[in-house]
């Protein structure tokens, strides 16, 4: 396939080229973050618009805006003060902040709120509100140091918004559900586990169940494996959670 | 009930013709500004040819609630006609097995996220099966592109063609937007999502579609 000569629909048609080859959630975060640094968009944050009886946090799908300014954002109560928020019952269509300070005349705690960015090195930002039909909404946000947000910068943004959106929303939804099929314990590996949750060591189970220490640690290793546990403790809260052992 | 006519047994359904035309007049011409050809109150285009092949989602008062237009791009193309500044993956917008999607209208008479959903899933599971009998290997389409989210959320084998242009003279005028070419492949599996995404049966045989084609007019109400 021959690409045109615009360097920014290449690249653009190239990046969903790639998403669509991955799943994991994490290669999937690692891509967006690549590819926004060319823009100079050194932070982004992915989250649906929370209703009121949501919690804002169950929503983001990614932030790598710094957590301390995130928890500030929340416990200021920014989410409805935020110029660059409230614009989104303005319009369906992409805008920057800096269209927000020169279209709207704010008052200077509203510039204020846009102004803190530079806490964290950025001056302007982008936003891609992302309408599903489901009826969500949620925004595409990332920013930096004055960012490239040339026109042909914005169009490719919103492409690679909705894309970014919809694959961390699909192996979102896929990491859910390997939770929920797991492969049921043993008889065995429930009766070990049992006594691990009742504080018993290795040695202890081995003499109760008359097998070996070995055995007993096999057991609970392939227990963790199979309910997705790095830790005996974790390995345990799932174990009771999915009702495989009670206390 | 989906029906399929084509473009050249127009003149054996010129009811539904009507209904139509008159349809996409009040949703495009009305509704969202567009500069379009139009007679007496009706909006048909040089696309409204004897090859064109039409879905019409009817109610049970045989009422169009949903549409669409499929082209083959060899012969009419709006894309390479009018938008081929759209395409810049370096492919053809003419091609043999590629038909073109156009004047797509879904206004089910009960409005519901649900019913929306599933309106939309009617619409294109017929166009979806109908290609698979039909050797048409892809889709594409001119969309404005506010609403790619929804067709990614539907299909997630949808590709952009190139980056979003403004029409029309731009978002900030009436009858004008960003818009943007787009295109998917037919198969199985894209069948399944669009069942899937409608709450329709994704397992549903090809030989029991759902659709009757405007042969068959006698099976039409079901």
């Amino acid at each position: 396939m021959q690409y045109t000569e615009n360097n920014y629909a290449r690249r653009t048609l190239g990046f969903v080229e790639r998403m669509n080859q991955l799943n994991d959630y994490d290669l999937i975060c690692r891509e967006i973050e690549n590819e926004l640094c060319w823009y100079g968009l050194t932070s982004n944050t992915i989250m649906k618009i929370p209703g009121p009886m949501d919690n804002l946090a169950d929503g983001i799908f990614l932030n790598t805006r710094p957590t301390e300014y995130l928890d500030h954002y929340v416990d200021q109560n920014y989410l409805v003060k935020d110029p660059i928020i409230t614009e989104l019952s303005h319009t369906v269509k992409p805008y920057s902040w800096n269209d927000i300070r020169q279209k709207r005349r704010l008052p200077k705690k509203q510039k204020f709120i846009i102004d803190e960015g530079r806490e964290f090195g950025a001056t302007d930002g982008f936003v891609v509100p992302i309408h599903t039909m489901s009826g969500e909404l949620s925004i595409f946000s990332p920013c930096g140091e004055n960012p490239d947000l040339s026109s042909q910068a914005r169009s490719s943004l919103e492409i690679i918004g909705m894309y970014s959106y919809e694959m961390l929303k699909r192996s979102l939804i896929q990491k859910q559900k390997d939770k929920i099929t797991y492969k049921p314990l043993t008889l065995r590996e429930r009766e070990v586990l049992s006594w691990v949750a009742a504080g018993k060591t290795d040695d202890e189970i081995s003499t109760i169940l008359s097998i070996s220490m070995t055995t007993v640690a096999c057991h609970v290793d392939n227990a963790k494996h199979k309910l997705g546990a790095y830790k005996r403790t974790y390995a345990i809260v799932q174990a009771i959670k999915l009702r495989e052992i009670s206390l | 009930m989906v029906m399929i006519i084509r473009g050249k047994d127009r003149k054996e359904h010129q009811e539904y013709f009507d209904q139509l035309f008159k349809l996409r007049y009040k949703i495009f011409i009305e509704g969202r500004g567009w500069s379009l050809p139009t007679k007496q109150g009706l909006e048909i285009d040089q696309y409204d040819d004897e090859e064109a092949i039409y879905f019409l989602d009817l109610n049970e008062e045989r009422k169009i609630e949903g549409t669409v237009r499929i082209t083959p791009t060899e012969k009419s193309s709006l894309t390479a006609d009018y938008f081929s500044h759209l395409i810049e993956n370096g492919q053809s917008a003419r091609a043999h097995t590629v038909y073109e999607a156009t004047r797509y209208i879904v206004r089910p008479s009960k409005r519901s996220r649900e019913e929306n959903r599933a309106a939309k899933s009617r619409l294109l599971s017929a166009l979806t099966e109908w290609c698979l009998k039909n050797g048409v290997e892809s889709i594409q389409t001119v969309i404005d592109s506010n609403t790619l989210p929804t067709f990614i959320e539907l299909n997630p084998k949808v590709r952009p063609m190139g980056l979003s242009y403004p029409y029309g003279g731009g978002r900030q005028n009436h009858g004008g937007g960003d818009c943007m070419a787009i295109r998917w492949p037919i198969s199985q599996e894209i069948l399944e999502c669009v069942r899937i995404y409608g709450g329709l049966d994704p397992t549903k045989d090809l030989n029991n579609p759902d659709f009757v084609t405007s042969n068959n007019p006698s099976e039409m109400i079901q």
